[in-house]
């Protein structure tokens, strides 16, 4: 398995996709909180939070996975990866581990680029900054939400296989299917996938007041929903003749 | 135990019946050619030798195991498949570098690969950029890697130039001749038929022919004979009494391995008149096109 791990992430760093990820994901989170930080006024401990929170790793490693095991199919390699590790659970559990490990990898960089930023930034115009504890408390939350974005990612990419399908499916629920959730029937909404349960976890503001899982309850929920879509892609690759 | 045994092999998707009750082995120290037009069902019985597809019933194994069920399968068995295909932003180097870590190989056997396909000038350049020719050679690069002792090859000269086949060629003799068991799939016989030992026909999904070249399509030094009789079903089976492989077309026989003195002479004893007899020199493509059913 730890073969196989290795070989999944030396996948991902060989190719430009996901250096271009990295950098997007690096280069948006940045431009926000330097907007932020330089032009708003009045900043609370509790928006500097969600500020320090509101990295974009959770996107991009969700759509570098779908991407990662979908590019498989799209581009018929599944078949030589299947040949080269043919005990085909341990070839899709290798995956999602190597992108949730991304996740956290990614999702530590950028988160620890923005904080440095921002606080520099805040410190410098005299505004509200975080201790050292509530710092490592936004680092934990977006960490783990990165980790289980990257798993489900793999694991939405794994059931779907066609990879404009995927990306776009995931896009769709993600910005106008659980928002309209979260609005129209916010005690559903909270259990979603993309938003709703990860809003949980970071303490996000997408929900209105009181209505967001607690952070124990949201991980939870959240390995749930990687779990079961990990398991449907299981299933679904185990039977598939890859002709 | 064979290297390479499939055994009553057969698969179907839906309604259509590819790969009907197979069965033949491959030996080590020898290249068999797995010959059949398009759509025989090479592939799909190659592939079910590789785990790829699950068998409808029978058996494809390695000495007796599954290629799922080997250990380290990467340093077993080598495949280049059909439609061997790579992730177009990766170096051939990298691809490599994947497949040494997943399959436990030293990191040092992708430098020789690159090296024994003639690829470690360009190993370094993504294989989009690649021709035809370039990722086949990728792709038999990937085979060797583990150092296999079976090699599978799936139409490895498809797009090739004539230089690239001859090279194939050696290279499979060269493998064959280290006590590797090799089979190679082609449709076109003239590809392999320099190279090959032993040759297992099949087409529409079913076996026709499996033994050594000479044996299978009646080339080289062995006679053949062409027959028409009175009643050719009972000369038929005095024939292969005899021992003689007889192919029949209606009225005319085709007799392998026998002169047309011979067939007179098992003719007489059996009491068939015989309307007409000749020896016949086929081509080795014809042999393979009488077998096959495909158009000459």
């Amino acid at each position: 398995m730890t073969a196989l791990l290795h070989a999944e992430l030396l996948k991902l760093r060989t190719t430009r996709t996901f250096a271009a990820l990295v950098g997007a994901a690096l280069a948006l989170s940045l431009l926000v909180v330097v907007l932020t930080a330089t032009l708003d006024n009045g900043l609370t401990e509790g928006d500097v939070r969600l500020l320090f929170g509101g990295d974009f790793t959770g996107l991009f490693i969700l759509l570098l996975g779908a991407i990662g095991i979908t590019g498989e199919w799209r581009h018929r390699t599944i078949a030589g990866s299947v040949l080269a590790a043919p005990e085909r659970v341990r070839l899709l559990a290798a995956k999602t581990l190597a992108y949730a490990a991304a996740g956290v990898v990614l999702s530590l960089v950028v988160t620890g680029a923005i904080m440095l930023v921002g606080t520099l930034i805040l410190s410098g115009r005299a505004e509200a900054t975080l201790g050292l504890a509530e710092l490592a408390d936004v680092l934990w939350r977006n960490l783990a939400v990165a980790a289980l974005l990257g798993a489900l990612g793999v694991g939405v990419g794994g059931l779907v296989r066609n990879q404009t399908a995927a990306v776009t499916g995931l896009l769709v629920v993600l910005f106008a299917l659980e928002p309209a959730i979260a609005i129209l029937l916010p005690d559903a909404g909270r259990f979603g996938p993309l938003s709703g349960a990860p809003s949980g976890i970071v303490g996000g503001f997408d929900f209105p007041e009181g209505k967001l899982l607690s952070p124990g309850l949201a991980v939870a929920v959240s390995i749930a929903w990687a779990g079961a879509t990990f398991a449907a892609a299981a299933a679904s690759l185990r039977g598939r003749d890859l002709v | 135990m064979a290297p390479v045994e499939v055994r009553d092999l057969s698969k179907r998707f839906g309604d259509v019946a590819a790969v009907k009750d197979l069965s033949f082995d491959v030996e080590a120290g020898r290249v068999t050619g797995f010959l059949g037009p398009n759509g025989a069902g090479k592939s799909t019985t190659l592939r079910a030798l590789l785990g790829l597809i699950r068998p409808s019933s029978g058996s494809a194994t390695f000495a007796g195991q599954r290629y799922d069920e080997l250990e380290r399968p990467g340093s077993r068995v080598g495949a280049v498949l059909e439609d061997a295909s790579f992730h177009p932003g990766r170096s051939a180097r990298d691809h490599l570098r994947v497949l040494a870590v997943t399959g436990g190989h030293p990191a040092g056997r992708v430098g020789e690969v690159l090296q024994q396909v003639g690829l470690h000038e360009a190993a370094d350049r993504r294989v989009k950029g690649y021709s035809m020719g370039m990722r086949q050679r990728l792709a038999i690069a990937a085979a060797l890697l583990g150092d296999p002792q079976v090699l599978i090859l799936d139409e490895p000269t498809n797009g090739l130039d004539p230089p690239g086949i001859s090279w194939v060629r050696e290279l499979l003799r060269e493998q064959a001749s280290n006590g590797r068991a090799v089979l190679v799939s082609s449709h076109m016989l003239a590809e392999v038929a320099q190279s090959v030992d032993d040759i297992v026909v099949i087409a529409e999904g079913e076996l026709r022919a499996h033994g050594t070249l000479e044996e299978v399509l009646g080339g080289g030094d062995v006679p053949a004979t062409e027959v028409r009789a009175q009643d050719p079903l009972r000369l038929s089976s005095a024939l292969e009494r005899h021992g003689h492989r007889v192919e029949r077309n209606g009225d005319l026989l085709l007799v392998l391995g026998a002169t047309p003195a011979q067939v007179g002479g098992i003719a007489g004893e059996a009491g068939v008149a015989v309307l007409g007899l000749a020896p016949r020199e086929r081509s080795l493509e014809a042999a393979f096109f009488a077998l096959t059913g495909a158009p000459a």
